[in-house]
């Protein structure tokens, strides 16, 4: 008996996860579905003075409070307007140990596919556009690479950039 | 069986905490007979649970220092300083024990035997009986008439009156008298037939309830009178025991006495003037019937009428907007029902005070001991309430302030005498609601502070110039500046690092404020202002921008209007109101508002630390009563708001915190202008 159950939960880390993927400028993200609570319109957002650019302020998510953030900025993509693609992601995060909830705004959502974690690859260490820390790893899908995020690492960070060209363009 | 015992941890926690109180009010006094009772009662109740849920080496312990207080209580022991000292230390080690029920760690092992072996040598030390519990031990007993008539078939449920009886013996002293009346002659005797009834004089120190308690299962098949003769013991009045020996049962051919025939034996003097000396405000705080809710559910209810009251706003909005005259009466009806669903959950989250005191009391007895000093510490208005959340967070900066009192405060007894002082010194503690607060004041009659010497370290450590003119007052609440510290020399008691600004910053998080008078020789007062509850604010809802803040309606003086066109775009500026000059900030500016702003701009003046600060806004949209919702730790370096608010449309409305922001806004300036 005990036997199955090591059996059944190795098969089912074995088996392929959920990720969740959307899309930044032309660029597709996967975040594990696990993290994500659910996926929201814009509504109003009010905005914090004096905060950094990227948090876009605090929306009112039934009756409590939660914090919004700008993924395009923080990623130090070129803003756009929003559209009508353009979605709020609200995702559940430890950060620093402490679990928080956060909304993420992203150009649009895709969908949910199961990736196999066979089917994975190490994000490259060098020539990449992203920091390799920030990257769980990527997988190619249709001809074009997914990354897959660590989210918990990518929001903790207060002014983290997390695109390697940037700096490297400073210097 | 972890849930089992943090309910024991929970219960156990109360036990001590009322076994604290009942041993400090001991101390006072040590020939107190209820305080021993209680001690007694607590400890024994803790030792039970504790070995029902398995604290074994915690049952044990308690066990044997409620010997010394069973011994206490009977009279064979004398109450003594050293078995109170020894108590108190075993309390702490009991609060330990419940953490570490198998006694793993080192440090508790050791104080566990060496706690034990103390209370043995107590217990075998040469016992010098005392008599002086002994007169006031029988006042508390009553004597009582019992009459209890079996059922002629009680046997045939197995029930044997005579056990009934024994029961009654082990309540007290009793004399019995059976009522053979009703036998038959021997020839019809049936032998499975109760045919006997008792009567029974009882003295005892037990209620009436505890006594018909005996009498629980066989309540329908017997005929019990229950009667109290008189409030005093009976048997130890020589009258009384004479008339019971001279009872002639034989002449009333076996038939019972009766309750009235016993009462014209009693003693006719003074026959309860004794008895009600007991305390009764004691008593009814026992009485009042409560039942234990754990924390979440009630922050889970807090969080329901919290959203209730947010949709009720919006129910108003709607039905304003729609003018129709049956939603109206129905909206405002539910609006009334809110409001008082809201005050009632909020009163629910109120704790006494006085779950605090006990605490503090300690600290003055222990810390005072310590020094050397006598102080003695009376609290006041114990009975006020304060949100649970405030309580927890507001004890630390009490502790210190009365660690500072004891131990800079009041002087060493010579010193006193010298100064024609009482040589015990006094530490008042006083709470009081006055409006939508709570003050708490704690007071010394030490040496007070010297407005001189504060201003003269002011200086030496730079917090102000020289030259600067300050009020006595405003010298005085320096003390509060962050990096100051009076302590001469870092002792052991305060001094820790943890200065006054800290109590100040602690207090100013839960929207409190501090101050502190103080006259020298003659003590210091230091004040703490608290708002009821956390989770309620009345504000005012203002414009700034394209977006709407709050503004505590508490730091509000007054309103002004100007034209739009005398306010400068920078932060900082100066306008005069009523021929007084007022630094004003502008907010609009501060915000980086890009927003057209209207003709008319509104300033508000709003209390600073010590001189009153005007605010720019773009409009006044009114009062609103807030729901405060944390912005949780993304923004928790921004403390200058210091949360949201769901308002009735529901988009987010964030609260100014106006002490923190101006003073954030004044160090940008500084910083700017240098």
């Amino acid at each position: 008996m005990k036997q199955y159950v090591t059996i059944n939960m190795e098969t089912s880390t074995l088996q392929s996860q959920s990720y969740l993927t959307f899309r930044l400028n032309d660029e597709i993200f996967a975040a594990g579905v696990d993290k994500v609570l659910e996926i929201l319109e814009i509504p109003k957002i009010t905005n914090v003075p004096r905060s950094p650019e990227y948090m876009r302020g605090v929306i009112n998510l039934r009756g409590n409070v939660l914090p919004v953030i700008d993924t395009r900025k923080k990623f130090g993509l070129q803003p756009v307007p929003d559209s009508v693609n353009t979605c709020i992601i609200v995702m559940n995060l430890v950060i620093d140990g402490q679990p928080i909830s956060i909304g993420a705004i992203v150009d649009a959502v895709q969908e949910v596919m199961e990736i196999n974690p066979d089917t994975v690859q190490p994000a490259p260490s060098v020539g990449s556009k992203y920091k390799a820390e920030f990257i769980e790893g990527m997988i190619r899908f249709n001809d074009q690479f997914i990354m897959m995020l660590n989210l918990d690492m990518v929001f903790s960070n207060e002014d983290m950039v997390i695109l390697n060209q940037l700096s490297e363009s400073k210097n | 069986m972890d849930k089992l015992q943090s309910i024991f941890r929970t219960e156990a926690e109360e036990l001590l905490l009322d076994l604290e109180r009942a041993l400090l009010n001991f101390e006072t006094d040590l020939s107190n007979l209820s305080a021993i009772q209680e001690i007694f009662r607590v400890m024994h109740t803790l030792k039970g649970s504790a070995s029902m849920f398995g604290f074994e080496s915690l049952s044990a312990f308690t066990h044997d220092l409620e010997t010394i207080y069973d011994a206490i209580r009977s009279g064979t022991m004398a109450a003594s300083p050293e078995i109170l000292e020894v108590t108190l230390e075993s309390l702490d080690h009991i609060k330990e024990l419940i953490g570490d029920p198998q006694v793993a760690d080192q440090g508790n092992a050791s104080r566990h035997t060496e706690l034990l072996a103390k209370i043995h040598a107590l217990l075998t030390a040469d016992p010098k009986p005392i008599t002086n519990y002994g007169p006031s031990k029988t006042a508390m007993v009553s004597t009582y008439y019992v009459f209890c008539k079996p059922a002629r078939s009680i046997f045939s449920n197995g029930t044997n009156p005579l056990y009934l009886i024994d029961d009654l013996a082990q309540l007290g002293q009793t004399w019995v008298l059976p009522t053979l009346n009703e036998v038959p002659p021997i020839q019809s005797i049936e032998s499975n037939l109760c045919y006997t009834a008792f009567e029974i004089i009882l003295a005892t120190a037990e209620s009436m309830d505890n006594i018909r308690e005996v009498f629980l299962f066989v309540e329908d098949s017997c005929e019990i009178v229950i009667k109290r003769l008189s409030e005093q013991d009976l048997f130890s009045n020589a009258e009384f025991s004479q008339r019971l020996k001279q009872v002639d049962v034989y002449s009333a051919g076996f038939a019972p006495i009766g309750f009235d025939s016993f009462l014209s034996f009693t003693p006719t003097e003074k026959k309860d003037s004794q008895k009600s000396k007991e305390s009764p405000g004691n008593k009814d705080r026992k009485e009042t019937s409560t039942i234990r809710v754990s924390s979440d559910k009630l922050d889970e209810l807090m969080n329901l009428v919290s959203e209730l009251v947010t949709s009720q706003a919006r129910l108003s909005l709607l039905t304003e907007q729609h003018g129709l005259a049956d939603l109206t009466g129905v909206a405002e009806t539910m609006e009334k029902l809110t409001r008082r669903l809201r005050d009632n959950a909020f009163n629910i989250c109120l704790v006494p005070i006085e779950s605090l005191v006990v605490r503090f009391q300690r600290l003055v007895r222990d810390l005072s001991k310590e020094l050397g000093k006598e102080i003695d510490f009376v609290a006041e208005g114990t009975e006020t309430e304060l949100d649970r959340s405030i309580i927890e967070k507001v004890t630390d900066p009490i502790l210190h302030i009365l660690r500072n009192a004891i131990d800079h405060g009041i002087e060493a007894g010579s010193a006193r005498v010298a100064n024609g002082k009482n040589k015990k010194g006094t530490i008042r503690f006083k709470a009081y609601h006055s409006g939508t607060n709570v003050f708490i004041q704690i007071s010394d009659d030490g040496k007070g502070i010297d407005a001189g010497t504060i201003r003269k370290k002011a200086i030496e450590k730079g917090l102000i110039t020289a030259d600067a003119e300050l009020s006595e007052k405003e010298i005085l609440n320096l003390i509060f500046a962050p990096g100051f510290s009076t302590a001469e020399r870092i002792s052991d008691v305060s001094g820790r690092g943890v200065g006054m600004d800290i109590v100040k910053r602690n207090i100013e998080s839960i929207h409190g404020e501090v101050s502190v008078e103080s006259e020298v020789g003659s003590g210091t007062v230091m004040t703490i202002k608290l708002p009821l509850t956390l989770s309620i604010l009345d504000g005012m809802l203002v414009q700034i921008g394209q977006a709407k803040y709050l503004l505590p309606l508490s730091s509000i003086q007054t309103c002004y209007e100007i034209e739009s066109a005398c306010v400068s775009a920078d932060v900082a500026q100066k306008h005069a109101f009523n021929g007084e000059l007022l630094p004003v900030f502008n907010l609009h500016a501060a915000f980086h508002c890009a927003h057209q702003r209207n003709k008319i701009t509104q300033v508000i003046k709003v209390n600073y630390d010590q001189f009153p600060v005007g605010i720019v806004v773009d409009g006044i949209i009114g009062e609103y009563q807030a729901v405060m919702k944390p912005l949780g730790d993304l923004y928790k370096d921004h403390d200058e708001f210091s949360g949201a608010t769901i308002l009735g449309d529901g988009s987010v409305a964030l609260v100014l915190d106006t002490s923190t922001l101006i003073r954030q806004l004044i160090k940008n300036e500084t910083v700017r202008n240098n």
